[in-house]
């Protein structure tokens, strides 16, 4: 009985949480009767939508990445700059800024793609600040710390308008797209090959893997949903500055996927919706709410090695990180 | 017999010291050799020449008529060289039958395109090609268990059959009995012995010399990096030069 439960659950999981997102959620918000519930759960899927595309790239595929919130503002930037601009809707703007920050990605990575481990980190880690800093000074093209106002909300003329439902709909709908599609790639022999890569690179490479083929086809595909991910920001909160993609968001999103578990999906969900949940619902005990957020992180990562769901300890992969660096056998550094 | 591997003059400098030093030698096809010597012979580092692991300082490695120089790794995997190392390298949070599978995969090639569409034939060459060196190797029903919660029998098994799944024509073996029983080293014998019938050539390094000199048709010897004896077993044992030099380091092995 309980056998054929389990059985049927994995076919009937996704009709849950479609019916939780599409049905089951907005009713709550509504209940609740504020437009700042629907803000919270909108922010919370931006969110997803960046934690399961950087969990694809750490979680699966074992390179940390320290530089994802960067790509995040690329897609917010070009999203708020072509609406501006140009004024194209979201539905251009949206696959254009995945694009672009895919693009900008490759272009970016492809000099670390044979970068090992940490030395793959660090580098990220200054991809990040040279997008953070060019965001902040280009001042002619991105307007600087002032930052860009007055970016349209996502509504379709006659359809329906900008609000805080239809933007809370607009995100549901596309983090939903960004399961099925990184849920796909993962569960499919593909993503043997990139749980490979995480487990040993040099090695996967000796069993025919073209590891840096696959290096820059999953920087692509997560640049890709950072940048939907950063455009739907754009759109939904009508104002973004360079503060909003910095150093440590990028460390957000990585404790975010480190307490849901590294490489599992529901894994980054669910720690992108208890980080952002957690100090909301903790709001009446004033500044405290983020000494408990803090604690939640270290027990998690003390507790639960693996996180809620993971496939491997986020400690140990960061000793494997670490120590590859100074094998004695390996190109240092290079590969 | 044609030849499949062919090592001329290889040299492999690591800084000031040369772990291989001009080292030529021939495997034909279908055949099983061994490769011995003394501990830092360079024998792992003549292995990591001939899989792509590591550049060669100088000389060339052919195999099956082409030149492999400036291939990298995953190249040489799909001309048909499967490999083991002599420290277990499995992925020890996957399963079983995944593990196996990455093999499959380098055989097969990879595609995000098609993983994205849900290709139904490469999904089934993959399949396929697991299940049957899973097969071949006994471990057909430890497929779901997680690498690490192997013995370390198993394990050995494990890579070996990951190398097979890449249906390899050259398998280069790292010490597999290392760590084995005689009575798992004697079945290992018999398995090695069988992948070979079946019109897989195998080069292997190993230590235990009841083992080399039982199962392989020919022996390379190697030290400090040169070959200095190749020939059947009867010929090694009776060299001169290989007692001395394994007198010469080693007490009585
Ligand atoms: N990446 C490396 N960098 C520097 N030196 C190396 C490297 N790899 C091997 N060596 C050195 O090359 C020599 C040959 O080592 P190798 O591992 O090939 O020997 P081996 O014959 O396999 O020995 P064993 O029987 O102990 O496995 C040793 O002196 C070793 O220290
Ligand atoms: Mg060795």
């Amino acid at each position: 009985m309980s056998g054929e439960l389990s059985k049927s659950f994995p076919r009937l999981a996704p009709l849950l949480a479609l019916g939780a997102l599409f049905v089951v959620a907005p009713l709550v918000l509504y209940a609740s009767g504020s437009g700042y519930a629907f803000r919270v759960a909108t922010t919370i899927g931006v969110f997803a939508i960046l934690t399961v595309s950087a969990n694809f790239i750490t979680g699966t595929t074992g390179l940390l990445s320290l530089g994802h919130a960067a790509f995040y503002g690329v897609g917010a930037y070009t999203a708020a700059l072509s609406a501006t601009g140009f004024g194209w809707p979201f539905w251009v703007t949206l696959p254009f800024a995945g694009l672009v920050t895919a693009l900008i990605g490759i272009l970016l990575a492809l000099p670390t793609m044979r970068l090992v481990s940490i030395h793959f980190a660090v580098a990220t880690l200054g991809l990040g600040e040279i997008i953070h800093v060019t965001l902040l000074n280009w001042v002619d093209f991105t307007r600087g710390p002032m930052g860009i106002p007055a970016i349209p909300g996502i509504a379709i003329p006659g359809l329906f308008k900008a609000s805080d439902v239809s933007n809370y709909f607009a995100v549901a709908v596309i983090a939903a797209i960004t399961v099925f599609v990184i849920h796909r790639l993962t569960h499919s022999y593909y993503g043997n090959a990139l749980r490979a890569l995480r487990e040993d690179d040099q090695c996967a490479e000796t069993m025919g893997l073209d590891i840096v083929r696959l290096k820059i086809e999953v920087f692509a595909v997560s640049c890709f949903f950072a940048g939907v991910a950063g455009a739907l920001w754009s759109h939904t909160t009508g104002y973004i500055s360079p503060n909003d993609f910095r150093f440590n968001e990028s460390i957000l999103i990585l404790a975010m996927i480190v307490v849901g578990g590294l490489g599992s999906i529901p894994g980054a969900i669910v720690g992108a919706t208890l980080l952002l949940a957690l100090p909301e619902v903790l709001r009446p005990i004033g500044d405290y709410r983020m000494i408990v957020v803090g604690s939640v992180m270290f027990l998690s990562i003390l507790f639960l090695p693996r996180g809620i769901f993971g496939e491997v300890s986020a400690l140990d992969l960061m000793r494997r990180q670490f120590g590859a660096a100074w094998r004695r056998d390996g190109r240092v550094g290079w590969r | 017999m044609s030849a499949l591997l062919e090592i001329d003059a290889v040299t492999r400098r690591f800084g000031g010291l040369t772990a291989v030093d001009g080292f030529s030698g021939v495997v034909r096809r279908g055949e099983r050799v061994g490769l011995i010597g003394p501990n830092g012979a360079g024998k792992t580092t003549l292995f990591n020449l001939i899989s792509g692991f590591t550049p060669v300082s100088s000389g060339e490695i052919r195999f099956d008529a082409r030149v492999m120089a400036g291939m990298k790794s995953f190249q040489i995997a799909r001309l048909g060289v499967g490999r083991t190392f002599q420290n277990l390298r499995i992925f020890p949070n996957m399963t079983v039958f995944d593990n196996v599978s990455v093999g499959a995969i380098g055989a097969a090639g990879h595609s995000v395109w098609k993983a994205l569409a849900r290709n139904r034939s490469a999904a089934e060459t993959v399949s396929a090609g697991t299940w049957a060196a899973l097969e071949r190797t006994g471990l057909t029903d430890l497929a779901g268990q997680l690498a690490a919660n192997l013995s370390y029998g198993r394990r050995k098994y494990l890579e070996i059959a990951r190398a097979l799944a890449l249906e390899p024509e050259l398998l280069i073996l790292d010490e597999p009995a290392a760590g084995l029983n005689d009575t798992e080293t004697a079945e290992l014998a018999g398995f090695v012995e069988g992948l070979n019938a079946d019109g897989t050539t195998v080069l292997l390094v190993e230590h235990d010399m009841g083992f080399v000199m039982s199962l392989c048709q020919r022996v390379m010897v190697m030290a400090s990096g040169r070959k200095i004896a190749d020939g059947t077993p009867a010929e090694i044992g009776r060299d001169a030069q290989v007692l001395e030099a394994y007198l010469g380091t080693e007490e009585g092995t």
